[in-house]
């Protein structure tokens, strides 16, 4: 977690950004209070760099998550002027010269700075069964890979590019007003795996689903497909699964006990 | 003792109007509350004309007033904000491929569109004739 | 102070620490197993591995073909016996990701596609687009649910190993949201832990890529081996160093200097092959510690372009077409975008040769286990054997696939066969592991970490970079001793509990100066060129005679390390001389 060279000896020296920085240190602080940053302006500057620079040189205690620097890791989502970005591929040049407000991932609770408590959203992403349910026993491996053609990968590659970053339950307003629904980046997951042509574990997964706080919870605001690094599309992956689940209601009606 | 205290943040009865993307939905869900008033006037003629013609010609007669006038013209823009706004989210909900290839979502808005162009033209030509 | 019995503990939770655990639940469903990470699984560095995984799958290609590629890929200091185990197994491996899911890239007809990688002679490198490590690791991290033998300590730092009897019994972990130490004691341990490439300042890594699990079996005595082989990446962005796979050249991208020339035929490499027809093994498809070299060479003669990020040559993938750009390689394009502002369908994209990979690392025989008792290492922490002075890309995750397997296994059996140990002298050890960490957190010297961890990264870059002579690798030597006598005088701000970050930078960066000292002793000491490890002073050929050897970097407290010398494994292939290009082609007939 060393941070990197960061941008000191390239700034341009006259221009300076404001940062300012949502702090709360549970050991001192009963609420969250903003505390503003003066910086070395560089266009190349990401805001992930921007905290380095505060961290290495001006307030070694301000505290967040980070480590590939190339939007990949998921590990530095944070509210940028109120709408949740990943600091790591959010850049100065953006903003300059207005001031940039950073603050904790919204929707979570601060663990301290800009760290966030992620538990529930882990616990929901394991809840979901994210893994190859096989049809009968496991494939044995001298049988060799299983079939899959492009087109069948089309069906679920899109929702497979989640990197967990979170990003997508600070933007749900649903899942802000109800932290029992299941949630975007989860669902996707879900949908991930329903889709693969190699799984045979939806009917198990469709129960997740179909429960009030599967995709019924879900208002189809879309935000969290707006906001999302990666372009998974979790609202896409919400509504299709709105359809399956509709198919087994419907199904659920004609079909004798 | 653990001395980790997490902070929630608590989620105010403004939350939608801090964010444009979260005002333009509240307007997108509240717009069906104008086009469920909307529709229990179409009802509300159906039954009038259920009474007989001159209890239906009440019913329109009691349309041309002015304030009613207004009010389906409001209606109508925020019916049409409402459609624009389903039609941008509909490739979210389809699950179409083409040669391998999911269907291009603007191909499905346009679809839409020209559906809804159709269906209008001949519901014109209806209410003319 | 927590105590959590299990039967086996893992650190790290990347590509090798995961697949070692499932290999244990699914395996040795009687046992326990604590999955330890400092951050959440699918943050670690496995996830920005790009270009893909080797394994024999054509019908044109054999084992030995591979196996003859890996050795003299690594300049014949490869173990051949663990290279031949690792030939053997690594489709099977591939195919085991595949059927927990991991999205290969597969072509038409539904089997597995494989594009060419740097050094490969056949094209054997299985693929996921250009996120072959994102998907694999997140495959497994999923996978890894479906066990609820796997109990995982996330955002848990690991302090020291705690070793008794001459064994390792257990291991110390700070609870980083806590701020509070567990003791985890365990029967076996498999460090698993990553690389160090944190101790150069211009580098592909993740920042948590910091040694840690190298420096804490080197501080117990075990040897790092061959630390002295440093792979710099031939394509990172300039500034950031954020990586441009090698899968850019296999799907034929080719490199330029300024003069629009592609200057890897002067070196070796030739001749020039046609533009999008990459031929394996020649051109823009020789070997990484070859083509960084060439980087340098092109600098000293001016034909670099100098810009806002310092020196850089171009990647030019523009021939490629915007079809098999977004098909092959999506987030190359994203990264480039976002990163250095060039959308490479239209324009070239700026690089040059950044750390990438330690091919060292902590010591283990053929089958993972080091020599500290019940102590396993895999992955890039660990040395088996396979890289000797030079890796092959894509050798390294198909490395965690087969030996994560191993390792598993290794460990699992290990811990069947022995019983916890008495937990009360532990427990005193896991006491002062505890109050010397306390004491570090205190520290209220006046150094700034941020400055050692500077000069640490750019004496490293000048000492033992791509070119390295006596006298700058002793000057190396010296900036790191001085630089540990300053670390021993750190301030630390921050005295909280609740995710003290500056404390684990604290503690990480003493990681990375240990490392790096061993690096840069393992280096000077190497009097010969081979591989990754160049010389330009009078050490600037092979020398079999003498170093034929891999080097042992033993810990010694406040003092250098002492470097000792093993023999390579050698089962069928004589070191003969390393060529490529044309000079491949001759050799062959």
């Amino acid at each position: 977690m060393s941070t990197q060279a960061t941008h000191a000896q390239q700034a341009v020296v006259d221009k300076v950004i404001e940062i300012e920085i949502l702090r709360y240190r549970p050991e001192q602080d009963e609420k969250p209070f903003p505390q503003g940053f003066e910086i070395p302006y560089h266009p190349d500057m990401s805001i992930l760099e921007a905290l380095q620079y505060i961290k290495d040189h001006l307030d070694s205690s301000v505290s967040f998550r980070w480590s590939c620097r190339m939007a990949i890791c998921g590990s530095c989502g944070l509210m940028v002027n109120n709408i949740p970005k990943l600091g790591c591929k959010a850049f100065l040049r953006d903003y300059y010269p207005q001031k940039v407000t950073l603050e904790a991932l919204a929707n979570f609770p601060i663990e301290r700075d800009l760290v966030v408590v992620m538990d529930d959203f882990i616990k929901k992403l394991e809840e979901i069964k994210p893994y190859i349910i096989p049809e009968r026993d496991e494939k044995c491996l001298s049988e060799g890979t299983y079939q899959q053609t492009p087109e069948q990968m089309e069906k679920y590659a899109k929702f497979s590019m989640c990197i967990n970053c979170g990003l997508c339950y600070s933007a749900c307003p649903q899942y802000g007003l109800d932290k029992s629904f299941t949630g975007p980046a989860a669902l996707a997951l879900l949908a991930r795996y329903n889709r693969d042509s190699r799984d045979a574990g939806s009917a198990e997964r469709m129960k997740i689903v179909n429960q009030e706080q599967g995709v019924w919870s879900c208002t189809f605001v879309g935000y969290c497909s707006v906001v999302c690094p990666k372009g998974v599309d979790p609202a896409a992956a919400i509504q299709l699964l709105k359809v399956e689940s509709s198919k087994d209601y419907l199904i659920g009606m004609f079909k004798p006990d | 003792m653990s001395k980790r205290k997490p902070y929630r943040r608590e989620m105010n009865n403004d939350w939608w109007l801090k964010n444009i993307f979260y005002s333009k939905y509240m307007i997108r869900e509240g717009s069906s509350i104008f086009i469920t008033l909307y529709s229990l006037i179409l009802a509300w003629g159906v039954f009038r004309l259920s009474q007989g013609e001159e209890a239906f010609n009440a019913w329109l007669s009691a349309l041309q007033h002015p304030v009613s006038i207004v009010f389906h013209l409001l209606v109508l823009l925020i019916a049409l904000y409402h459609t624009i706004t389903w039609f941008s989210l509909a490739p979210k909900a389809v699950d179409l491929y083409i040669k391998g290839k999911p269907l291009d979502g603007k191909l499905i808005v346009a679809g839409h569109y020209i559906t809804f162009t159709i269906v209008t033209i001949f519901c014109l030509i209806v209410i003319m004739l | 102070m927590q105590i959590i019995k299990t039967d086996v503990a893992i650190i790290g939770a990347g590509g090798s620490g995961l697949r070692a655990a499932i290999e244990i639940a699914e395996n040795y469903p009687q046992l326990n197993v604590a999955l330890i990470s400092k951050v959440y699984p699918m943050r670690s560095h496995t996830v920005a591995a790009e270009g893909g995984a080797a394994g024999v799958v054509q019908d044109s290609d054999s084992l030995d073909q591979h196996f003859d590629d890996t050795v003299s890929g690594g300049d014949w200091l490869c173990e051949q016996d663990v290279v031949q185990y690792f030939v053997e197994n690594a489709a099977k491996q591939l195919t085991q990701l595949e059927h927990w899911g991991c999205p290969w890239s597969r072509k038409a007809d539904g089997n597995i596609n494989v594009r060419a990688f740097g050094g490969m002679k056949k094209e054997r490198t299985w693929f996921a687009a250009d996120k072959s490590g994102f998907h694999i690791l997140h495959t497994l991290f999923q996978t890894s649910l479906k066990h609820p033998k796997i109990t995982r300590f996330d955002e848990h730092f690991c302090l020291d190993l705690v070793v008794e009897d001459n064994k390792i019994q257990g291991v110390v972990i700070l609870d980083i949201a806590e701020g509070e130490a567990k003791l985890i004691q365990a029967k076996s341990v498999i460090m698993a832990t990553g690389g160090a490439g944190r101790v150069y300042t211009y580098n592909t890594n993740g920042g948590i890529v910091t040694g840690d699990g190298m420096s804490l079996a080197y501080r117990h005595g075990v040897a790092l081996r061959d630390m002295e082989f440093i792979q710099y990446h031939p394509t990172g962005l300039p500034g950031s160093g954020i990586l441009m796979t090698e899968g850019c050249r296999g799907e034929g991208g080719v490199l330029i200097n300024k003069n629009g020339y592609r200057y890897l035929q002067d070196y070796g490499l030739g001749p020039e092959t046609p533009l999008g027809q990459p031929k394996n093994k020649h051109m823009e498809l020789g070997p990484r510690d070859k083509i960084s070299q060439c980087f340098w060479q092109e600098q000293q003669k001016g034909n670099v372009i100098t810009g806002d990020r310092g020196d850089v040559v171009y990647l030019d993938l523009r021939h490629l077409g915007k079809a098999k750009i977004n098909e092959r390689l999506p987030f190359i394009r994203e990264l480039a975008k976002a990163y250095v502002g060039v959308d490479p369908v239209h324009e070239p994209i700026p690089v040059r040769p950044t750390v990438h990979y330690t091919m060292g690392g902590i010591a283990t025989d053929a089958k993972t286990a080091t020599s500290l008792t019940g102590l396993y290492a895999i992955g890039e922490c660990a040395s088996v054997g396979l890289h000797g002075a030079n890796r092959l890309g894509s050798n390294s995750l198909s490395e965690l696939a087969v030996f994560g397997q191993l390792a598993g296994q290794q460990a699992a059996e290990y811990a069947q066969q022995t019983e916890h140990q008495a937990t009360q002298p532990l427990q005193e050890k896991a006491q002062k592991i505890i109050a010397r960490t306390e004491a570090l957190l205190n520290s209220n010297g006046s150094e700034k970490m941020a400055d050692i961890r500077q000069e640490m990264g750019d004496c490293m870059e000048e000492g033992v970079g791509i070119y390295r002579i006596q006298a700058s690798m002793q000057k190396t030597i010296d900036t790191l001793a001085e630089l540990k006598v300053r670390y021993q005088h750190i301030k630390i701000n921050d005295k909280s509990s609740v995710f003290n970050t500056e404390f684990l930078y604290a503690i990480e960066l003493g990681y990375l100066l240990d490392t790096a000292e061993a690096i840069a002793h393992s280096a000077i000491a190497r009097q010969e060129s081979r591989g990754s490890h160049q010389r330009i002073d009078e050490f600037n050929t092979r020398n079999d005679v003498h170093f034929l050897k891999h080097s042992l970097a033993y810990y010694q407290a406040d003092k250098a390390p002492i470097i000792k010398y093993s023999d390579v494994t050698i089962t069928r292939s004589q070191p003969a001389e390393r060529v490529y290009g044309a000079a491949s082609e001759t050799k062959e007939k």
